[in-house]
This record gives C-alpha cells, structure tokens and sequence, in this order.
C-alpha cells in the first residue's frame, strides 16, 4: 500500500478542501457550463443562466467562509510547512466581491442580448465560450489573492490573464477587438516573462518558493543588487495586472476596444486581483523582514509609482471623448489611490524599537472599503454606458447629451455613481477616500495626501464634463429606453453608494476592519521553518528517500 | 576538460534573457515579439533547473519548469489565434498597424 516513491506525500483531508469551497464553486461552474452546453445544447439562455447559478453559489459559499474561518490562515499544507494556497478573511472577501460581480456582469450581458448589435448573433452563438473564458478569469483572480507560493502566483496571474487576452478580442472581426486583444496580449505576454524570470532568480538566490521565507532569507543575506533586480523584475507583472504607471499602456485601448460587459468585468477585477496580489506579497514578506530601511525603499517606490498613476490616469481622463476610455483613465487613477495604501500597510514602530514592523491595519481596511465602493461606483457608471450605448450605438460623452430627460433615474444615478467617483459626499466614495487619506495621515506621508486632494480636484473637472453634458447639454435626442431589469442594477448601485456614504458608514467600517484583520496579523501565524529545511518545505513535501540517489542528490 | 557547473548555466540563461529581451524590443512582427517571451520562458526554465539541480536538491525547481513549459505552450496557443483575428481583419501582424485606439 504505502510502495513508491509518492506514497508519503501529503494529501489534504475533507476539511482542508472545505476552506476552499469558493474555488470549488468556480470550477464546478466552469464544468457546468461546458457540461450544459453538450447536453442541453447552445443556448445563449442555458450558458448565462448556468453562469450566474454558479456566481450566486459561489457568492454562497464565500459568504458562509466569511463567518466560518475565524483565526485564518488555514493553509494547504501538512503541519508545520509553507502553504501553496491559503485561505482567510480576505481571500474569502475577495472571493465574495468577485462572484457578486461576476452574478453582476452576468445580468449585465443578459440586459445586452436584446440591443440591436451588429455582432448579436455572434454574441447568442458564442455565449458558451464568453461564460468559460469569464469564469475561468475569475478563477485565475481567486487563486492570485490566495497564494503565496511563487509557482502558484506566477500560475495564478496566467490564469487570470490568458482568459482575458480571449475575452478582450471576443467581438471577432471588429477592428478595434482585434487590436486591443492582440496588445493586450503581448503587453501581457512580455511582462509575464520578465515577471516569470524574476521568480526564477528569487528562486535561485533564496533556494525556496515560499514567501515568507523568502523574506526571512532576506533578513538574514541582507539587500543585494540581486535581490533588487529579481523583486523589481517580479512585480512588474503584479504592476502590470493593477494598471499601474508604467505598465498602464493596455489599459485603455484594451477598455475601449472590448465589449462592454467585459470592459466591466476587467475594470474592478483585474485591477482588484492585482491589488490583492501585491498586497498580500507585502505583507508576507515584510512580516519576515528584520531591517525597516529596505522596506521604507520598497514602500517609497510603491508610493512614487501610485503618486503617478494617479496623476497620469487623472490628467489623460482629462481630454477623452470616448466614455469607455475615459473610465478607462479613471479607472487607472483609481488604482493609484488604492496604491496609495498598499504603500503603508507596515511602519517602522512608532516607539523607535530597532528592527520592528508593524502593520498598519487602517491602511488594509481602506483598501477593502475602497473596493467595494470602487465595484458599486464602477458598476453603476458602465451600466449607465452600456444602455446608452445599446440604445444609440454611441459610446462617445455626446450621446449622454440631455440624458436627464431622456431617461432621468438612469441619469440620476449616473451622477451619484460619477461624484462618488470623485469622492464627494455624501457618497461611499468619499467615505473611502477619506479614510485612505486619515491612513495616510497616520503615516505621516503628507505629501501623498496633497498629491491625492490635488488629483481630486483635477478629476472633478472630467468627472463633471459628463454631468455638465447629461444636465446642461440638451439637443433633442430621442430618450434611452432600458429594460426594468437593467434600471434596476443602476437604481441598486445608486442607493448602495449613497447608503454606503451614510446610513451604512459604520458597517462598510466594521466589515473591511474585519475582513482585512486577518491579513495584517498574518506576521504571527506564519509556518515556522526553519531556514535549513526551507527548499524541501517549499512545495509542501519532502523528496522521499527513493527518489534521491544513493548519494543523497537529484540525478 | 572543462567542468561544466551553476555558473556556466547562469551565464546561459542571462544570454538567453537578454536576447529574448532585445527580441521582444526589437522585433514589430506579433510572431516576433512571441520568440521573444518565448526565449525569456525558457531563461527563466535553465535558471530552475539549474538552481534546482545545484543548490537545493528538492526537485522543485523542475516542477515549477514544467509548468512554466506548459505556461508558455498556452500562452502561444491564444497568441497565435489573437494573431489570426487580427490579420482577418487588418491583413498584417505588424503590431505599428494597429494604431486605431489612440488618442
């Protein structure tokens, strides 16, 4: 029975697999829809239907981990060694956010099978793939937040990514498809690269794919060029995947030139999945960091390249016309501000106590109640695109012209969606906004703070241009017709971002506290290895004895 | 005789990185670009195996290969149909013709 050079490899158990039940819901998702298309047949209904079974379960399952994990870091892995996947409040949260709009965009896309689309028969013929490609993404965005193996990281973001280079050129034979598919994909393939070819350096000169012994090793070696070289080549893909300045480049065309629910569904994911990423990758590393200085570089270099984000996304928003690309801008300033935060979440301590860390848990709450308000924000406004463009097969600010007339709720809420945007109260958006700046407050980062108001200003210009047009801007157009379905979702997110930034202030707090603890006090829970059997821990099995020739070595 | 050890291998791979680097700069054909990040993958795969066979001993270094392998075969699989869709609509796959989303 126990024979074979496998046979003491450890396995996990029911329980352990339980933890991982959002995952679980994907992939059965995934296979249903696949499973339903054979049985059943094509049927656009079929595919979207099975999808959104499948994000609501999902959204279960995630929803029932939230309250069920209590201490975290529930890790897959035997005692004692290095987790490849782990499992806590905010992988769980994440998983959350991200069923919630997957069941979103998919509604979204059922809103869409009525508009009088030239690629509409495409769109019901091909619906199967679109869900899988979809669901898949979502997957790959779920594994990216619960890992901190490098091979599951570098896995991870692949398959997060390879199903978004399809999705982005999915309208087929549509110029503006084909070109922002065929840049999204080698922007994302030569980033993937150098980012794949930094893991392998860390790999080399830390012999161990964990990363908290990555960052214990780093401790103990001290900084190096190399280890500079290989952690700058390592985070240009995680950079790349958040949009942030300068590997921003695909942003917008890939916004512009993809179908909307998939400019939707990219626009908060991606960019989530991404921040989740380096967030936690920060955090493990730097909780097993013992010199506060090199971490103040690497925070100072996330606090530069937030600061440009910010400043690029705001001031390229400035001049577009197309509504896509502008959100598109408005979406990378956006990651710059959530950047603003990963930049802090450890502090040297305040008391001067020589080689200590601390997390700063203000900063992990921010990011989260940011990205839910950031989800309800960015669903509402590319809702509002959608119909409009549905309806005038325009997706330029003009055809927003007088929508206050044409159809007042949805241009309402557009409004609310686009100042909580800006971060004015009363919405959720400014609530967010605030409460990164008093975290950054906290870290004496001031001049972070005048960057991120004097960005504000600079985005109520563009932000307002579109209510200026939907208000002020009347030239008789004929009104925006959508379906009840569809008002409904805008009327949703409209309250949720108005409740958010009122009546639910104090909830929003309590959830993102509490969802983000567990990742700020990750630094005490971590496996203990020692350094020496570090290279055999790091892929959760030791190498038995079989395997090894007799002089102990790989052969 | 020369004894072939980590070092030799090392400077392979930075070899291999670097012309796969100035492949990818280079280069204006998509196919191009492709070899490229083909050239830095496989950089990356001489660093695992290298690394794994001569200083930690665990064999991790060539599973994370192999899928690094398998990474890259999926990688050029939706590449080359994105290549397809967009030399069925522009007739080239020269990545200076795409240049309809600029403002």
């Amino acid at each position: 029975m126990d024979s074979g050079p496998l046979a003491n490899i450890w396995m996990p158990g029911g329980e352990e697999l339980a933890k991982l039940a959002p995952l679980w819901g994907l992939v059965g998702t995934i296979v249903a829809i696949l499973l339903a298309a054979l049985v059943i047949g094509r049927n656009w209904r079929v595919a979207g239907g099975v999808a959104m079974a499948g994000a609501l379960a999902t959204a279960w399952l995630a929803w029932q981990g939230l309250s069920r994990i209590d201490a975290g870091w529930g890790g897959m892995a035997p005692e004692g060694a290095a987790p490849m996947l782990v499992v806590d409040q905010f992988s769980n949260f994440f998983m959350l956010l991200l069923a919630v709009f997957l069941a979103a965009v998919t509604w979204l896309w059922f809103m869409g099978q009525d508009a009088d689309l030239p690629e509409r028969e495409a769109r019901r013929n091909d619906a199967t793939e679109f869900f899988v490609l979809v669901v898949g993404s979502a997957f790959g965005m779920a594994l990216m937040v619960s890992t901190t193996n490098l091979l599951m990281i570098i896995l991870a973001v692949e398959a997060a990514s390879l199903p978004s280079y399809g999705l982005a050129g999915f309208r087929k034979k549509n110029k503006l498809a084909a070109e922002a598919s065929l840049k999204y994909v080698l922007f994302g393939a030569v980033t993937s690269a150098i980012m794949i070819y930094g893991a392998s350096l860390l790999y080399g000169h830390y012999h161990t794919l964990d990363l908290a012994q990555i960052g214990r090793q780093i401790s103990v070696q001290g900084p190096s060029v190399l280890m500079g070289v290989a952690l700058f080549a390592f985070m240009v893909g995680v950079a790349f995947k958040v949009s942030a300045v300068p590997f921003h480049f695909w942003c917008p065309d890939v916004f512009e030139g993809a179908s909307i629910e998939v400019t939707t569904w990219l626009s908060v994911v991606s960019k989530a999945a991404g921040l989740g990423l380096m967030l936690r990758i920060i955090a493990v590393v730097a909780s097993e960091l013992a010199n506060p200085e090199l971490l103040q570089y690497v925070a100072m270099a996330i606090a530069i390249m937030a600061a440009l984000t910010c400043t690029w996304g705001n001031f390229s928003a400035l001049w577009q016309t197309n509504m896509k690309r502008l959100l598109a801008f408005s979406s990378i300033a956006h990651a710059g501000y959530m950047l603003m935060a990963v930049a802090i979440i450890w502090q040297p301590s305040a008391d001067g106590a020589s080689g200590a860390l601390s997390p700063a848990h203000p900063a992990f709450s921010a990011i989260v109640a940011y990205l839910c308000v950031y989800l309800l924000m960015n669903l509402a406004a590319f809702s509002c695109i959608a119909f409009v463009y549905w309806s005038t097969g325009s997706e330029s600010i003009d055809a927003f012209n007088g929508l206050i007339r044409r159809n007042p709720l949805m241009a309402i809420m557009m409004i609310i969606a686009l100042f909580s945007l800006v971060g004015l109260p009363p919405m959720g958006g400014f609530l967010a906004k605030w409460w990164l700046l008093a975290a950054l407050w906290d870290a004496k980062l001031i001049w972070l703070i005048f960057i991120a108001v004097f960005n504000t200003v600079i985005s109520l210009y563009y932000y307002a241009r579109i209510a200026v047009a939907m208000v002020f801007r009347d030239d008789d157009r004929p009104p925006i017709r959508a379906p009840i379905a569809g008002q409904l979702i805008v009327a949703a997110c409209g309250i949720a971002i108005v409740l958010t930034g009122t009546l639910w202030a104090g909830k929003l707090k309590e959830f993102s506290d509490h969802r983000s603890r567990d990742l700020y006090a990750v630094t005490r829970k971590a496996p203990t290895n020692s350094i020496a059997d570090s290279s055999a821990a790091a892929i959760s099995f030791d190498v038995p004895d079989q395997v090894k020739g007799g002089d102990g070595k790989i052969d | 005789m020369l004894d072939i050890g980590l070092n030799h291998y090392m400077v392979l791979s930075a070899l291999v990185f670097a012309l796969g680097l100035l492949c990818m700069v280079t280069k204006r054909n998509a196919i191009g670009i492709l070899i490229g990040v083909e050239l830095v993958l496989n950089a990356a795969n001489i660093n695992l195996v290298a690394f794994s066979r001569y200083q930690t001993g665990a064999g991790d270094g060539h599973i994370v290969a192999v899928f690094i392998i398998l990474l890259a075969a999926a990688e050029a699989a939706i590449g080359i149909a994105i290549f397809m869709n967009f030399y069925n609509t522009l007739a080239t796959i020269d990545v200076d013709r795409g240049d309809e989303l600029r403002h």
